[in-house]
C-alpha cells in the first residue's frame, strides 16, 4: 500500500507486524513432525511431510468448487491445471451479477484476461465532496494504465470456460447442502439440484462425492453456513443502471465519479460508473440500510445534471461483506472470495481479491496433494490462509484506516477530497490500487503529506464547529 | 423540470423495499410479481414519485432463487418534479466556483474571517439542501488558500487560552496543596520523578479530556483501532476448538 497511507495509519493506530496477529509466537512452529496429532492444542502451522497423507489409489483428488464467479472460475482453472478432478457448480450460468465491475490493471496481466473483455478503460475519476468541491484524479496515470470496467456476466463466463477447457466439469446446479465426513479420508457428500439439460422447473436432485470443497458462492454462501463459518457485517449496495443520452454519455467515456457526503451515504460513497452503453448510479451503506432508497435519491440528485434525460433500465442490490467471516476454513472446506468476506473497506473492491483467493486456495490444494496424488488435510488449506493474510493484510488494514479516518463525517470527507487534489496522493493511490503493491515513497513527501492531511482535517473540523453554531 | 423522461405515463405504481432487518425470510422478488408495500418515504423530496422496485435480500432461505436481487424494469424513470427544486446556493461573492477574495477586502487587506464565515454558511446551506454537482460551474474552492495564521488566530488561540488557563489554575492549586501537605516547595517538587509523572498526566488530561463524554470517546477509539484486526484473526483463534482431524 502507499506509504502515504501508512502515514495516515501511523497517527491513528499502530500497524502491528504480522507475527503479532498469530496466537502463538513463531518459535513454537515445528517444521517437521509426525503425522499423528499431539494432544496439545497450541500446535499449529505444522508443515507435515506429505508422506503422512495417504496416497490416493486409482484416482486423483476430487475437489468441488461451489459457485462460478471470479473466485470459483479462477480456483477451478488452477485445480484442473494441477491435475485435480474438479467440479464447478454454478446455479445460473448467465448470471448478470449486480456489481461495480471495476478490475485493477494487475488482474488483466495476472489472469491473462483478453482485452476485449474490458468494456471501458477508466482513466479519470472525479471525487465530489459534500459541498460539491470536485477534484479530478488520474493525471498521474501513464497512457497504458487504466481501471477496467467489465460486465460480470462476460468475465465470469470467460473464467468458467477457461476452467472447463483446462479439464474442470462445469455443473449447472444449485448447491443445497453437504454432509460432513466423519473421518479424515471419507468424502464430503454434496447435495445439489441439477439443471443440466432441463428447461425449467425444479431440477433433479443429485449428489456428488468429493474430497475437498472450495466455497466460492458469494456473500450469502451456503457452504459457509454448512461449516458454521459465522456471520459478518455487510453493506448493502444499491445500484440503478441508467441509459443516458449519447451526448451525456460522452462525459462518462472514461470517467467515473465518486460522491461523498452524509446525504449520499453515512459510511460509504455514491458512484456513477460507466458501463458498456449505460451508467450505473448507486450507493451503499452498512449502518443505515433501511434508508438506502433515500441515499439513492440523493446520489441521483447530486448527479442530476449529468444523467438527466436518462431511463432506468435495471435496479439491483446486493450485500457486500465488510470483513472476513470468523471461520474461513473447517476441515477440508475453505472459503474464498465474497464467501470468505474478502472485500476491502473504503473502496469496496472484491473482484480481484475473489479471483486471487480462489487461485491461491487452489494452489495450496494442488501443492498439498502433490498434484492430486495424495489426500489433503486441513493444514494444507490453512497454508492458503496464511499466505493470503500475510500478503494482503497491509492492504486491507490501510484501507480500513482510511475508511475510519475519512468516511467518518462530512468534514472528514471534505478533507479527503481536498487531499485527493494532491498529485503525490494520486500517484500513490493509483499505484497501490492498480498493482496491489506497497511502494515505499519518498519520506520527505510522506511527511509533507502527513502535515497536509492533518491540516485539511483540522480546517474542515474547525469549519464544522462553526457550522454548528449558525442557523440558516 | 423533468429529470427523466418516462415513457410510461405517470400512473406507474410506487414501490419500495420492505424494511429489511427484521425479516429473516425476506421476500424474493420475482420478475413477474410486483410487490406493493409502503410508499417510499423519500418520495416527498420533490413532491414527485420514485419508482424503483427492489427488495433487498440478505439471507438465503429455502427457496431456490437468487441470492442477489435483479429486477428488470423497462423504461421507468424518475418523474419530473412538479414543484420547484430546492433553492440553489447563491452569494454575490461566490464567483466561478470559489470565493472572490477581492470582495472580502477590508482596510486594504483580505478579511479572512469573513471568508471563513462565508464558507461556513455555504457548507451549512449545502448540507441542508444538497445540490447537483455541475460541470459548467465546478466548485474549485480549497480551504488551504486561507493562510495558516488566520486559522490559528480564530480557532486555535481561544482554545489554547482556555486550556492554558485551566492548566495554570490546576497547577497552582496542586503545587500549593502538595507544599502544604508535605512541605516540599515548588522547585523541589519538580525534581521528584513521581511529581513529574503526575504533571505529565495532568497535562495529558487537560488536553484530551475536555468533557465527560471524552472519556467514552477515547475508549471507543481505542477499541475501534483494533477491531478490524480482531475480525481478521478470528479464523486463527478458532483453531484451538476444532481438532485438526475433524471433517
Amino acid at each position: 500500500m502507499a506509504s502515504s497511507l501508512f502515514i495516515a495509519a501511523r497517527f491513528s493506530s499502530d500497524l502491528k507486524p504480522f507475527v503479532g496477529l498469530r496466537q502463538i509466537p513463531p518459535e513454537k512452529h515445528t517444521p517437521l513432525s509426525k503425522s499423528l496429532p499431539t494432544p496439545q492444542i497450541h500446535r499449529r502451522f505444522r508443515i507435515s511431510a506429505s508422506k503422512s497423507r495417504p496416497k490416493l489409489s486409482g484416482r486423483n483428488l476430487r475437489v468441488a468448487v461451489v459457485g462460478g464467479g471470479p473466485a470459483g472460475g479462477a480456483a477451478a482453472e488452477t485445480l484442473a491445471k494441477g491435475g485435480i478432478e474438479t467440479f464447478l457448480i454454478e446455479r445460473k450460468l448467465d448470471n448478470c451479477k449486480p456489481c461495480g465491475g471495476a478490475i485493477p490493471l494487475c488482474m488483466v496481466g495476472e489472469f491473462d484476461l483478453p482485452l476485449d473483455i474490458i468494456d471501458r478503460r477508466v482513466t479519470k475519476m472525479k471525487m465530489i465532496s459534500p459541498s460539491n468541491v470536485a477534484v479530478d484524479i488520474g493525471q498521474t496515470l501513464k497512457p497504458n494504465e487504466y481501471i477496467g470496467m467489465v460486465r460480470r456476466e462476460v468475465l465470469d463466463a470467460y473464467l468458467r470456460d477457461r476452467a472447463s477447457a483446462s479439464g474442470a466439469s462445469v455443473i449447472n446446479g444449485l448447491f443445497l447442502r453437504m454432509d460432513l465426513p466423519q473421518d479424515p479420508t471419507a468424502p464430503y457428500v454434496l447435495h445439489y439440484n441439477s439443471y443440466d439439460g432441463k428447461t425449467g422447473g425444479v431440477g433433479e436432485k443429485l449428489t456428488l462425492e468429493v474430497d475437498a470443497v472450495i466455497g466460492a458462492d458469494g456473500a450469502n454462501s451456503r457452504v459457509a453456513k454448512n461449516i458454521g463459518a459465522g456471520e459478518y457485517d455487510y453493506a448493502i449496495a444499491f445500484q440503478e443502471r441508467i441509459k443516458i443520452p449519447d451526448e451525456k454519455m460522452v462525459y462518462y467515456e472514461n470517467l467515473a465519479e465518486m460522491y461523498v457526503g452524509d446525504d449520499v451515504s453515512p459510511d460509504f460513497y455514491g458512484w456513477v460508473f460507466p458501463k458498456c452503453d449505460h451508467v450505473a448510479v448507486g450507493t451503499g451503506t452498512v449502518t443505515h440500510k433501511g434508508e438506502i432508497k433515500k441515499f439513492q435519491l440523493a446520489t441521483r440528485l447530486r448527479a442530476k445534471e449529468k444523467i438527466s434525460g436518462g431511463k432506468i433500465i435495471r435496479v439491483e442490490a446486493h450485500p457486500i461483506p465488510e470483513h472476513p467471516r470468523p471461520r474461513r476454513l473447517a476441515g477440508r472446506v475453505a472459503l474464498v472470495g465474497d464467501a470468505a468476506g474478502y472485500v476491502t473497506k473504503c473502496s469496496g473492491e472484491g473482484i480481484y481479491f475473489a479471483a486471487k483467493s480462489g487461485r491461491m486456495c487452489a494452489e495450496a490444494i494442488v501443492e498439498g496433494s502433490e498434484k492430486g496424488k495424495r489426500m489433503v488435510e486441513e493444514d494444507d488449506l490453512r497454508k492458503y490462509l496464511e499466505i493470503w493474510d500475510k500478503t494482503y493484510w497491509p492492504t486491507y488494514k490501510v484501507l480500513d484506516v482510511l475508511q475510519k479516518v475519512f468516511y467518518r463525517s462530512n468534514p472528514a470527507r471534505e478533507a479527503f477530497v481536498e487531499m485527493c487534489a494532491d498529485e503525490y496522493v494520486q500517484k500513490m493511490t493509483f499505484d497501490s490500487y492498480l498493482y496491489k503493491r506497497v511502494v515505499p515513497g519518498n519520506p520527505l513527501d510522506d511527511l509533507k503529506l502527513a502535515v497536509n492531511t492533518i491540516g485539511s482535517l483540522v480546517r474542515a473540523n474547525a469549519l464544522r464547529r462553526e457550522m454548528d453554531k449558525i442557523n440558516i | 423540470m423533468a429529470l427523466f423522461s418516462p415513457s410510461l405515463p405517470t400512473l406507474s405504481p410506487f414501490f419500495s423495499p420492505k424494511p429489511h432487518p427484521s425479516q429473516k425470510s425476506l421476500l424474493l422478488h420475482y420478475p413477474f410479481k410486483k410487490n406493493l408495500s409502503l410508499i417510499l418515504p423519500g418520495a416527498a423530496e420533490n413532491g414527485a414519485g420514485m419508482v424503483g422496485s427492489v427488495a433487498v435480500e440478505e439471507k438465503l432461505d429455502k427457496k431456490e432463487e437468487a441470492s442477489d436481487l435483479e429486477k428488470k424494469e423497462d423504461s421507468l424513470g424518475l418523474n419530473g418534479s412538479a414543484t420547484a427544486a430546492a433553492p440553489k446556493f447563491e452569494d454575490p461573492r461566490w464567483i466561478g466556483g470559489t470565493w472572490d477574495l477581492k470582495q472580502f477586502v477590508k482596510d486594504g487587506e483580505t478579511n479572512w474571517d469573513a471568508v471563513i464565515d462565508a464558507e461556513v454558511r455555504r457548507r451549512k446551506w449545502l448540507e441542508e439542501n444538497p445540490e447537483a454537482s455541475s460541470n459548467n460551474e465546478p466548485v474549485v474552492f480549497d480551504t488551504s488558500i486561507i493562510p495558516w495564521w488566520a486559522w490559528t488566530r480564530r480557532f486555535h488561540l481561544p482554545e489554547a487560552e482556555l486550556l492554558n488557563g485551566r492548566a495554570a489554575m490546576i497547577g497552582f492549586f496542586m503545587a500549593y496543596l502538595v507544599d502544604s501537605l508535605t512541605g516540599v516547595g515548588l522547585v523541589d517538587q519538580m525534581g521528584n520523578f513521581f511529581c513529574k509523572t503526575l504533571l505529565f498526566i495532568a497535562v495529558a488530561g487537560v488536553l484530551l479530556i475536555r468533557k465527560n463524554e471524552d472519556l467514552e470517546t477515547l475508549k471507543k477509539l481505542l477499541e475501534e483501532t483494533t477491531f478490524y484486526d480482531k475480525q481478521w484473526q478470528a479464523t486463527w483463534q478458532d483453531d484451538a476448538s476444532s481438532s485438526p482431524r475433524k471433517g
